[in-house]
């Protein structure tokens, strides 16, 4: 062959890993909510042998099922008005009932040895996105003390506004960034989620290397459908892996494709061994 | 044969290792598929062409010699001076260029349309004679104008052409480039935008070249995007994103499913590598991209 099939051999390489150990290089979690016909008990057995070391967008109520397997939350969420995505904090009417949802349950995160927790900025309603912006920061900014105190990073995430969540407000990284710079506290990030980002903006590689200080989460997701991340959607997630190790992150991927195929556990095991770069 | 055996011990590792995986990962037998179409036959799901200015220092008689070679069937956005060259070779120009003011001066701008209507009723016939269907034009820079106002402008003047397109049989195609990195202030630079004039302008004659690099970069949402507007678009480029190298596992697009998806739309016409080879033989990149992009 007169050049290396370098895909191939990412794929060969990466089926060595299968089974017993993975690279290290990404700390793998999956959402909860992709597996909700199988119990949390049965789920957590599969993560453990499947090499997972948390699963996430669990409530208070699950912690403790974790907990016996070992495994961490990377992106708890808590109750509530704090677990809606279409009204968050772009809207000052929700601001009071946001910030008593967040001081209950920042207190529990840190008790619970979690360090961050989800939140949202709420739907448009045909706000403008500096408005939006503004009025999360204003709200965001009261809980930044609580948050500096017990050490819990508030994660907002990025979705789409085109085909799962018509107007809601943050879909934009550069809007996420601006309104990081806004509240200007590192207890406040970004969940960058590469299904919805790469729905609303493609360019994914260049926008994390250029916003990842802004960023403490990333989920996952096949281009176009939200299934497996395999070779049935558009992106290649090893080279995206690849760069957001580069950028030196810590944190942890969140598998969060919905499964097509009958075996789900076989997909999340696909969707780990293709996430987890040498 | 050297090559062979090493491609026969490179599916051979492959087998072993799907062996002991528990569920096929399928990615790997894509490409362990494409190997088995190295050589001499592509599998003709494709047409494959590619662009002569990526390959800027290799003469293009060479390069028509290693095109035919790898199984290509076209070397583009040539004119009317290198076709001869092309022919010669069996290859056609599946998306010529030679007329037009360049990217940055186009149809957008009013004060443009004499001459572009001029340079390109000058091109028909040569393409028409050489027996080629295609040719390039471009919106030019925004230079403050709104889209609506571009649109508008851009639909007057080529509607100008559209007799003529028809009579000589000849599409003209408007790239889709990207205003971020490469071309700041394009005004083609979504797809919504070009299907617009598409519809403005309301001929078969005139369609779009959507470019999966330039639109990765403005947009994402690439095969969603191709569903949905594949009827405004006459013409496919390449890229690896970012960087516009190769588009193997080095950049964030699986290529291989952006041509299935590309393949159910019914599209018959060319998908141009317009990829900068980053490795030394630029002519190997030129063959993986093709392989990459030679689905079954």
């Amino acid at each position: 062959m007169s050049l290396p099939l370098t895909m191939t051999n990412v794929f060969a390489a990466s089926e060595k890993v299968l089974g017993t150990k993975l690279n290290g290089k990404i700390n793998h979690s999956v959402c909860r909510w992709c597996y909700s016909k199988i119990p949390l008990d049965t789920l957590a057995q599969e993560a453990k042998k499947i090499g997972l070391t948390s699963i996430e967008l669990c409530g208070p109520e699950e912690w403790a099922t974790l907990k016996q397997h070992g495994l961490t939350c990377a992106l708890p969420w808590g109750e509530g008005l704090t677990r809606s995505l279409d009204k968050g904090f772009c809207d000052p009417a929700n601001h009071d009932e946001l910030i008593k949802g967040f001081t209950d349950i920042i207190p529990k995160v840190q008790a619970a040895g979690y360090k961050q927790i989800i939140c949202f900025s709420g739907n448009r309603r045909g706000m403008n996105d500096v408005d939006g912006m503004r009025n999360c920061a204003v709200g965001l900014r009261k809980l930044m003390p609580l948050a500096e105190k017990h050490n819990v990073t508030l994660v907002m995430e990025l979705l789409n506004s085109k085909v799962n969540h018509k107007d809601y407000m943050c879909d934009r990284t550069l809007w996420g960034a601006g309104l990081c710079e806004m509240v200007g506290s590192e207890k406040f990030k970004l969940l960058y989620d590469i299904y919805h980002m790469q729905i609303m903006e493609g360019d994914v590689i260049a926008t994390i290397r250029k916003y990842h200080k802004y960023i403490a989460h990333y989920h996952t997701g096949g281009v176009p459908g939200r299934n497996e991340i395999d070779e049935t959607q558009e992106l290649y997630y090893p080279a995206i892996m690849k760069a957001i190790a580069e950028t030196g992150y810590t944190g942890f991927v969140g598998q969060e494709f919905v499964p097509s195929r009958k075996d789900d556990i076989a997909s999340l095991k696909q969707g780990v061994t293709i996430c987890d770069i040498a | 044969m050297k090559t062979k055996s090493d491609r026969r011990s490179v599916l051979k590792k492959l087998t072993a290792g799907a062996g002991l995986s528990v569920l096929p990962l399928s990615l790997a037998n894509v490409f362990a598929a494409s190997e088995k179409a190295l050589g001499p036959k592509l599998k003709g799901q494709i047409n494959h062409s590619v662009c002569k200015w990526c390959y800027g220092k290799i003469p293009l008689e060479t390069f028509a010699q290693e095109a035919k070679k790898i199984g290509l069937k076209s070397i583009e956005l040539l004119g009317p001076e290198d076709w001869p060259t092309l022919k010669k070779y069996g290859l056609t120009c599946a998306l010529p260029n030679g007329a037009g003011m360049g990217i940055e001066k186009g149809f957008n701008d009013p004060a443009n349309h004499d001459e572009l209507v001029k340079s390109y009723e000058e091109i028909f016939p040569k393409l028409q004679a050489a027996g080629y269907t295609t040719v390039i034009c471009f919106s030019g820079n925004r230079r403050g104008m709104s889209d609506i106002d571009g649109m508008r402008n851009a639909a007057v003047g080529l509607k100008r052409l559209m007799p003529s397109a028809e009579k000589y049989n000849v599409t003209l195609i408007m790239e889709l480039l990207n205003s971020k990195v490469n071309h700041k202030d394009y005004m083609c630079d979504r797809t919504e935008w070009g299907a617009g004039l598409c519809e403005m302008i309301g001929s078969e004659k005139f369609k779009l070249l959507y470019d999966i690099y330039h639109m990765q970069i403005m947009e994402g949402d690439v095969i969603a995007t191709i569903k949905k507007y594949h009827k405004y678009i006459g013409h496919y480029h390449t890229g690896g994103v970012p960087g516009r190298n190769e588009i193997d596992d080095t950049q964030e697009l699986y290529y291989p499913a952006i041509m299935k998806a590309i393949v159910e739309t019914g599209f018959k016409g060319f998908v141009a590598q317009e990829f900068i080879p980053k490795r030394p033989d630029q002519i190997a990149s030129l063959k993986q991209g093709v392989e990459i992009c030679d689905i079954a």
